[in-house]
């Protein structure tokens, strides 16, 4: 056989087995796209749904680069007529966009002042009677600091802490290993949980406050966030202490706090000084957060945050720019954008239309049946497509669903944020994955349980507490 | 010669990091030992990144670390590395090359017959580009794991492919070398040569005749292989076997066989979607099978 024949088909054939999700994603939207557009749909609203299949077929398998899909995305939404060039464009960049930047710039400046030996010192502090007040003071504090600064942020401080103190630990043994486990789980729970806390906990909680703005005329601050989120945070952190303390029982003899507690001494003035500006400028940003969210936009304030880094000469442009996930922020954008053309076309209405001729066919059909089935589609979704995806992309129709009550919205973005099924839900997740000590199937194991506890407190707070809010 | 040995856990890759060494040393070749790291989610790469330099920054073993510290600690236990105070895995250096490359550098390290590599993400792709880099013509990797694993990498990796599977050090070897009259088959008596003159393996000459072949022109081609051996004063015998080609070889093949096998000269495209003989047979066998190319 000709030996260039073999090296093309060869080549041909590698470029077919990485990329096999992309050339069945586009067979199947070409197939779409040739079928006649459904009764009640306009051709762009049918068009910006056949997008929207193809977007989540593309973030879930990444055949192709995600800045390769977000220009896919903003490229066929005019291609196909979907909108104007003007208009696609103008819903590419908003405030949830500017904070996806922010954020993700403002958690690599922190990151970088290596606050992490500080704020193990403080844990130690206030926690290190006992070894499992110490693991509960992890979850707590890993909490607290993701509802404000979001996960990524805390997961990059906290992991090096919890990996110190389990360092020598022989995981051949079951006392070992649940107690590797249970320091991983809990700093990686205490994360994800706090995430749902505030709107800046996740880039998902302010997309969803920007289509209730945009689509509701619903406005929705810090504060009333927080006063909606917060319990449920706090619930949440007990259930999943006693979860983990179940799951992975361990004597815990095997932590070595005293080892951790000779590392964290290491530290000098210039260091002192350095730590205390960032929590200057950390408590800043938040007060701002609190105070002038309506005016100035949640991502513009995070802007600020890593801006006053860069002038303070406390991180360089170059380490920021390293490190941000640009791929990411450009996704985001395209899928925002689509989420604006699916509620601009009337595409989501009709899909609600149908959820609701859906279930006029169950035997039981109320606000409660609609509501659960829409908070556990948006979990699972997120669990198997991340969160902000989801939320950008679904959000529109839980909010069409009932305009008026946010409870539907809330719970849509809440339940996106209970990543505890799959490691590719989170970037906390995936971090705990990258240490190699945790498996999917473990976390998927422990997940279940922590998802629907976490899906039944929704459902709960939910009815019984939000209304009196 | 370059030898490429990919490992992943630990006691796992025991036997494919001994089969391995054992072939470089013979040889006296040079030898990339890799680990290649969980792929990440595009979303998470950046954080994941991010993460990693912190645990470096706090002395702590980023993951895939430990991995090459027991790899490189058996090789000083085997002997393979002369431990010196100088050269402890201790003080080890990271240095971040091209597409998601790291090497491992030691600091008393001075042969650079022995490189510890770590590589992130999906491990074909990653094995494939390590092979098309640095010019390794044998990939050595474990039997265990996902099957479709090697099928892809006889397919897509430019170097011949030895799949470890239920090896152990105490067994004394030999080789079976199922023979035809096709250049992949040529390939593989040149390798069966060199490996048995290395190791002074016996080996046993198989052929099965199919299609329209008869059994004397099978005959010749088994005189003609033993031949070759002959001059290279090797030992073998020879046998004609019947049945279909795989079954017969999976079925001939004993626990102590290593099966040499040349690559098939099928069309890829075909391969790739109906597999091949040698592909087939490295996956029913129980025991150390290398496809060469």
């Amino acid at each position: 056989m000709n030996e260039s024949y073999k090296v093309i088909s060869s080549s041909i054939l590698f470029w077919f087995s990485q990329k096999k999700w992309f050339v069945y994603s586009v067979l199947i939207s070409i197939f779409l796209l040739n079928l006649s557009t459904p009764v009640g749909l306009t051709v762009p609203a049918y068009h910006s749904l056949i997008i929207l299949l193809l977007v989540f077929m593309l973030v879930t398998f990444e055949p192709i680069p995600f800045p390769a899909i977000a220009l896919l995305t903003l490229v066929l939404q005019v291609v196909l007529g979907v909108a104007p060039p003007d208009v696609v464009a103008s819903s590419f960049m908003n405030d949830a966009v500017l904070f996806v930047m922010g954020s993700l710039m403002f958690a690599i400046a922190i990151v970088h002042q290596g606050l992490d030996i500080r704020l193990a010192k403080l844990i130690i502090k206030i926690f290190g009677k006992s070894k499992r007040m110490f693991l509960a003071g992890l979850m707590t504090i890993s909490a607290i600091l993701s509802s404000f600064l979001g996960e990524h942020t805390v997961i990059a401080i906290m992991l090096p802490i919890g990996l110190s103190v389990i360092k020598n630990i022989d995981t051949q043994q079951a006392d070992g290993k649940n107690a590797v486990l249970l320091t991983l789980f809990s700093i990686a729970y205490g994360t994800i949980i706090g995430s749902i806390g505030t709107p800046s906990g996740g880039a998902r909680n302010v997309i969803m406050i920007n289509y209730l703005q945009e689509f509701s005329n619903v406005s929705i601050d810090y504060w009333k966030w927080m006063k909606h989120a917060y319990p449920i945070l706090m619930i949440q952190l007990v259930v999943a202490y006693f979860v983990l303390q179940f799951t992975f029982p361990s004597s815990l003899n095997n932590i070595k706090m005293r080892g951790f507690k000779k590392n964290v001494g290491k530290t000098d003035v210039k260091k002192n000084i350095n730590h205390l500006f960032s929590c200057l400028i950390i408590i800043g940003i938040v007060s701002s957060w609190f105070a002038f969210n309506d005016i100035y936009g949640l991502g513009i304030i995070a802007l600020a945050g890593a801006l006053t880094f860069m002038i303070f000469g406390m991180i360089s442009w170059e380490e920021i720019n390293k490190n941000t996930n640009w791929g990411v922020i450009l996704l985001f954008a395209a899928t925002i954008s689509l989420g604006f053309q699916i509620n601009e076309t009337g595409a989501s209405s009709w899909l609600v239309l149908k959820f609701n001729e859906l279930l006029a066919t169950l035997p039981s059909n109320s606000m409660n049946v609609s509501w659960s089935i829409m908070a556990v589609l948006s979990g699972l979704t997120a669990n198997f497509f991340t969160s902000s995806a989801t939320v950008s992309l679904i959000g529109p129709m839980a909010i069409e669903l009932h305009p008026t009550d946010i409870s539907f919205a809330l719970s849509s973005a809440i339940a996106s944020g209970f990543s505890f099924l799959t490691v590719i839900s989170s970037p906390t997740a995936m971090i705990i994955y990258s240490t190699g000590l945790v498996s999917t199937k473990m976390f998927f194991r422990v997940g279940t349980l922590m998802f629907s506890i976490s899906i039944i407190i929704l459902y709960l707070m939910s009815q019984f507490y939000w209304v009196k809010l | 010669m370059k030898i490429l040995i990919a490992i992943g856990g630990r006691e796992f890759s025991k036997p494919t990091l001994d089969l391995g060494m054992k072939i470089a040393n013979s040889f006296k070749c040079s030898t990339t030992i890799a680990y290649v790291g969980k792929k990440i989610s595009q979303f998470s790469e950046k954080d994941v990144s991010v993460v990693h330099q912190n645990l470096d920054d706090r002395e702590l073993y980023r993951p895939g670390i430990r991995t090459l510290e027991w790899a490189y600690d058996f090789l000083i236990s085997k002997k393979y590395i002369e431990e010196k105070d100088s050269n402890k895995f201790d003080d080890y250096l990271l240095v971040d090359e091209e597409n998601s490359r790291m090497k491992v550098l030691l600091k008393g390290q001075q042969s650079d017959k022995i490189d510890l590599i770590m590589r992130t993400g999906e491990i074909i792709e990653q094995l494939k580009d390590e092979v098309e880099t640095n010019k390794h013509d044998i990939t050595i990797i474990g039997g265990g794991g996902n099957k479709g694993i090697h099928q892809k990498l006889v397919q897509f990796i430019d170097s011949s492919v030895f799949v470890v599977k239920n090896y152990s050090v105490n067994k004394k070897y030999k080789i079976l070398l199922p023979v035809n009259d096709s250049m992949g088959s040529d390939m593989a008596i040149e390798t069966a040569i060199n490996f048995a003159k290395s190791y002074k393996l016996n080996v046993e000459i198989v052929s099965v005749p199919e299609g329209k072949k008869s059994i004397e022109e099978v005959e010749k081609i088994l005189k003609k292989t033993k031949e070759k051996f002959s001059k290279n004063r090797i030992k073998t015998t020879t046998k004609l076997i019947d049945g279909s080609a795989v079954d017969s070889i999976v079925n001939y093949a004993k626990d102590d066989s290593i099966v040499i096998l040349g690559v098939s000269p099928k069309n890829p495209i075909m391969k790739y979607f109906f597999g091949s003989k040698p592909l087939s047979i490295a996956q029913k066998c129980n025991c150390p099978v290398l496809i060469t190319k």
